[in-house]
């Protein structure tokens, strides 16, 4: 993951690039910093982070490991705090967020997707569905009826009282997918979705993605080591250490196969 | 929401077997525990209760100062007193004289018969009294038939308790109107029957007479109408007009008998005892059975408490050493839009689960252990126990409790992780709080546990040194026959049964005495030694016995002899620490000298017997003077020889059957009796014993789960140090040294909280060990090696584990 280094350059920020304009932001990061106190020297993993993610965006993340990709993708995700900078979230500061406010985010509006899937072993695959919802506090017609949904939409019908470890990798993801689709969220933060998985299972995951971009209008946010995945989206953020180096705007695709 | 979250307890804990079990059986053996000392707790509360007028009632008792004796207190009132305070005491509604006995009760064959069928009382939970009828304003009985006014308005008249009409006519019924005769001696017509007294009741009386037939047979009752005598058979009771005039009464009775009970050395005052104090003061004792001292049932509390919170202990112990494993079921959760409220929730109901479970379990093992009871207490086996609201209720507040004492911790631990660092899995069990917690808790168990396991041993030793005192007689192979009526046509029968019993194989020698040699009977007087001297300043103990007395149990003389055959008061014989009281270091100077008891005639010392423990060795050997007087004989002692025991104590009982034919047998072995003077000790001991078992078996249960986790948890390392070379008993150590570390801590810490509390309880005898310093060093031995067994289980198998494996898991 990871790895903290020491900067030497105190390069001036830079300012934040905004290339759709006419869209609602959802996210706006100013001068994001997040470092580790070793003695009297700062390890800096994330330095000067600037950016700003509009509404139906799909921005990939990139960049070698120690780079500070999951570091940012936490931070964005509120799952970690940073050091230092202001981190906006439909023009909430939520540097100032409290636990109860991040629970509501979570519950309305973001949907995690993990590399290691992160199922409840516990839960069936119908119960890892229905989690989210529970503490949305979904009635349960509701709950049924939406989960049926996902499952046919998924070709999961017939799993759906079987346990994770009951699954191949690719299947976990594609039930962690849709986990994350369950409540609905506005924004998808997808933590390098297929690190795990075989070629052909990624490109299913991607294409999911890609289609909920285009047709639902969600917002996604992945972190990826694959230049071929990171093609799915509309716009790459190059990290390196702890810098975004550089942003590139990707021309539109022709939708799927 | 809550069935999700029972349906996920329920997973987890299958998930986790041994974790579960370990839980679920300890807190299990904590709360049947508990609820065994509840039960026992609550049972002696309950005492007396049953009375409406339970706040309001009083005893009328006694204290007696003196300057030269211990300050003494007597349930019993001078009976002068009891006339005055009925009509003085402006604070009472009701006031009833007692007087107790322990009659024999004959149902004669025949009218104006001494023979019949017999039942006499059984001490340990029959008692008989006359008593006034305002007796039963004051307190609640049942009337079957007749009612107080009438049945106990009149001299000779009777009323038994349904128990006793059962026994004595087949049924209450029958009873009604049948004459029974008491003690051979007064001749009754039973005018009423009550229910019997609940077993948590102080008065269980089951004959109860007319209070003005105890005046008419004064001397056959040591009925003693003066100011000069208290006797704790003579009770008062009175009703207060409300229960805050307590202080008021108070005050009132103890200005009662300052100008008449005078006296130069001592000084008596009167007080009032509310029935609430009753059953719990060992000063005054109870008119039944016994009484136990709040503090015993404090300590019994604390004992509960403690094997509880030890179990609980377990539950925190393990369920944070396991929370590292499920950080990332909490990472996940909390992204999913968990809150932290929702998390402890769930978490909680994991606990509530399991607190459930062990509760049932509990339960049940305290209802099988209940019988055990009987061990170390009185609870009788006929009360209801689960059914008990009161039960019911402390089980429900013990789930509460114990759900949140052990769940609230670690689900607060959990509910807390870092969402970020619990996906990354970046929590280990050490990093999560609560390692100096865990420490602390395992350290708390073993000195609860090393505690009870030296209090166990210093108990055991006790008893082992009075099994073994030299008591300066026999007291093995002696049986007694107690109860022997003193009156004439008795007296004359003596000397025949005496032949008789001699006659018998098994029989060495037959003794007459007021006593046995060691009772809790205390009869003492007034004495002086050479004639023309003063009253010593301290009384002596007295014992009337035959000449064949020294040798049926096997006192020693150490100087002159013992007394010549009489039957009146001729000769005496005095023990050493009279002499030593009286300055006299050489025995034989006291053969020159003549003693007189109280006001009566001179008589020659003509022998200095070697001090015996005429009490339990709680009490000090005290001055004792042992002469005959036949008319005081009701105690017969034969010793009988080791061959066909059985066939002798037969041979006994039938003799005595043909020689008193109106009289009841009683008869039982003096070590026995002896033994009996330690029946709390014993008790303690049992229960010392038993939840030092619990306590070990607790903390064991803890130290194992814990130490399995710590193995699973430093598999990798283990791996490791196997392929560097490690050896499997190096490896062992290692993983048991941390613990045995702990073990260590808490011996240091019990050791002298244990040595004060057995110093303390070691006060209370005479005669009692030193607590020998190995008795540490075994405790604290065998707490390490049962901590060692334990935790090596799971070193062994760590150790033995192939490191190929072990690595590759990672």
């Amino acid at each position: 993951m990871a790895a903290a280094f020491q900067t030497i350059q105190t390069n001036k920020p830079s300012k934040p690039t905004n290339l759709l304009t006419n869209l609602s932001t959802v996210i706006e990061l100013k001068d994001i910093e997040r470092y580790y106190q070793n003695g009297a020297l700062k390890s800096y993993i994330l330095r000067y982070v600037n950016t700003r993610i509009t509404e139906g965006e799909f921005v990939s993340i990139m960049g070698p490991s120690g780079s500070g990709k999951s570091t940012l993708l936490h931070i964005l995700g509120m799952l970690d705090e940073p050091t230092a900078g202001e981190y906006w979230f439909l023009d909430e500061a939520v540097h100032k967020f409290n636990e109860r406010r991040r629970t509501e985010l979570y519950q309305q509006y973001i949907g995690f997707v993990f590399q290691a899937y992160h199922l409840i072993d516990d839960l069936t695959v119908y119960e890892n569905l229905e989690t989210p919802l529970l503490y949305k506090k979904v009635p349960g017609a509701e709950r049924k009826s939406r989960i049926a949904d996902l499952l046919d939409r998924f070709n999961m019908v017939a799993k759906k009282d079987l346990f994770p470890h009951q699954l191949s990798g690719g299947q976990q993801q594609l039930v962690g997918v849709a986990r994350a689709l369950i409540g609905r969220p506005k924004l998808i933060l997808a933590d390098e979705p297929t690190g795990n998985l075989q070629s052909a299972q990624a490109k299913e995951i991607m294409e999911i993605f890609q289609k909920l971009n285009e047709e639902d209008g969600v917002t996604i946010i992945q972190v990826t080591h694959s230049e071929e995945n990171a093609r799915y989206g509309k716009r790459i953020l190059h990290l390196k250490d702890g810098r975004v180096e550089n942003e590139e705007l990707l021309p539109r695709k022709v939708s799927a196969v | 929401m809550l069935q999700n979250y029972l349906l996920l307890a329920l997973r987890t804990l299958r998930k986790n077997r041994v974790y579960a079990a370990i839980n679920i059986f300890g807190l299990a053996i904590g709360v049947a525990a508990c609820l065994l000392l509840f039960r026992l707790v609550h049972y002696e509360l309950s005492f007396n209760q049953q009375n409406r007028n339970y706040d309001r009632i009083v005893r009328v008792v006694t204290q007696v100062k003196s300057d030269s004796e211990e300050e003494g207190f007597n349930p019993g009132v001078p009976l002068p007193a009891q006339d005055a305070m009925q009509t003085s005491v402006t604070q009472f509604a009701a006031f009833a004289r007692i007087h107790q006995n322990w009659p024999t009760i004959t149902v004669p064959d025949a009218p104006g018969s001494m023979l019949g069928r017999k039942f006499n009382t059984d001490e340990r939970r029959e008692a008989g009294v006359f008593a006034e009828p305002a007796f039963f304003k004051i307190f609640d009985f049942t009337w079957l038939a007749g009612d107080a006014e009438t049945a106990l308005g009149q001299p000779n008249s009777v009323v038994l308790n349904e128990d006793m009409a059962k026994k004595c006519f087949g049924s209450w019924q029958a009873a009604v109107g049948k004459t029974v005769v008491m003690d051979n001696l007064v001749t009754l017509v039973v005018r009423g029957v009550v229910a019997d007294q609940p077993p948590n009741s102080d008065f269980p009386f089951h004959v109860i007479v007319n209070y003005e037939t105890v005046k008419k047979h004064a001397d056959a009752y040591n009925y003693n109408p003066g100011w000069g005598s208290i006797s704790s058979n003579d009770q008062a009771f009175a009703l207060l007009n409300s229960s805050d005039q307590f202080a008021a009464a108070e005050a009132q009775v103890s200005t009662i008998g300052k100008k008449e009970y005078g006296g130069r050395r001592t000084v008596k005052v009167n007080h009032l005892q509310r029935l609430a104090d009753l059953h719990f003061d060992d000063r005054f004792g109870s008119p039944g059975v016994y009484s136990i001292p709040k503090s015993r049932l404090t300590v019994l509390s604390a004992i509960g408490l403690l094997i509880l919170a030890m179990a609980c202990f377990n539950f925190i112990n393990l369920a944070t050493a396991q929370a590292a494993g499920r950080a990332r079921e909490v990472g996940v959760r909390k992204t999913l839009g968990s809150s932290r409220g929702q998390l402890i929730r769930q978490f909680m109901s994991e606990t509530t689960v399991i607190v459930l479970a062990a509760v049932a379990i509990g339960s049940a093992l305290a209802v099988l252990l209940a019988p055990q009871l009987k061990h170390i207490s009185d609870v009788p086996d006929s009360m209801a126990f689960l059914s008990d609201p009161m039960v019911m209720l402390f089980l429900a507040g013990l789930i509460v409790v114990v759900s949140v004492v052990s769940g609230a911790y670690p689900a607060f631990v959990l509910a807390g992780f870092q969402p970020a660092r619990a996906l990354k899995n970046d929590l280990s069990t050490r990093s999560v709080g609560g390692v100096s917690l865990r420490k602390i808790l395992v350290v708390a168990q073993f000195v609860i546990a090393q505690a009870l396991i030296v209090g166990t041993l210093v108990v055991m030793s006790q008893m082992d040194f009075i099994r073994k005192k030299d008591l300066g007689f026999q007291p093995a192979l002696a049986y007694t026959v107690i109860g022997i009526s003193s009156d004439s046509s008795s007296l004359q029968r003596l000397e025949t049964f005496k032949q008789k019993l001699l006659q018998l194989p098994g029989v060495e020698a037959v003794s007459f005495g007021s006593d046995v040699p060691s009772s809790s009977n205390n009869w003492s007087s007034n004495f002086a030694l050479g004639r023309g001297s003063e009253d010593a300043s301290f009384s002596t103990e007295l014992k009337f016995v035959d000449a064949d007395y020294f040798k049926t149990y096997g006192l020693r003389v150490v100087a002159g002899r013992s007394m010549y055959p009489s039957d009146t008061i001729r000769e005496i014989v005095v023990n050493q620490s009279m002499l030593r009281k009286l300055g006299i270091t050489n025995p034989e100077e006291a053969l020159t000298k003549e003693l007189r008891l109280g006001g009566g005639n001179w008589h020659q010392v003509v022998g200095v017997v070697e001090d015996f423990h005429q009490h339990s060795v709680h009490k000090p050997i005290t001055p004792l003077i042992l002469s005959t007087r036949k008319d005081y004989y009701g105690t017969a002692g034969v010793r009988i020889r080791p061959e066909n025991m059985a066939a002798t104590i037969a041979g006994i009982q039938q003799n005595f059957e043909s020689t008193f034919p109106e009289q009841v047998y009683t008869g039982e072995f003096l070590d026995e009796s002896i033994a009996n003077f330690y029946r709390d000790e014993q008790r303690f001991s049992a229960m010392c014993r038993g939840f030092a078992g619990l306590a070990i078996l607790i903390s064991c249960l803890g130290l194992f789960g814990l130490a399995s986790h710590m193995a699973s948890q430093r598999t990798k390392e283990i791996g490791v140090r196997k392929v560097l070379g490690a050896s499997v008993g190096s490896i062992t150590g290692l993983l048991a040294r941390d613990f045995i570390k702990l073990v260590v801590i808490a011996i240091v810490i019990a050791s002298p909280i244990a040595w004060w509390g057995m110093h303390k309880w070691l006060e209370d005898f005479i005669y009692h060990i030193d607590i020998p310093w190995w008795i540490f060093l075994t405790a604290g031995a065998l707490a390490v090696a049962i901590a060692f067994l334990t935790v090596s289980f799971q070193s062994i198998k760590a150790a033995l584990m192939d490191p190929v494996k072990s690595l590759r898991s990672e």
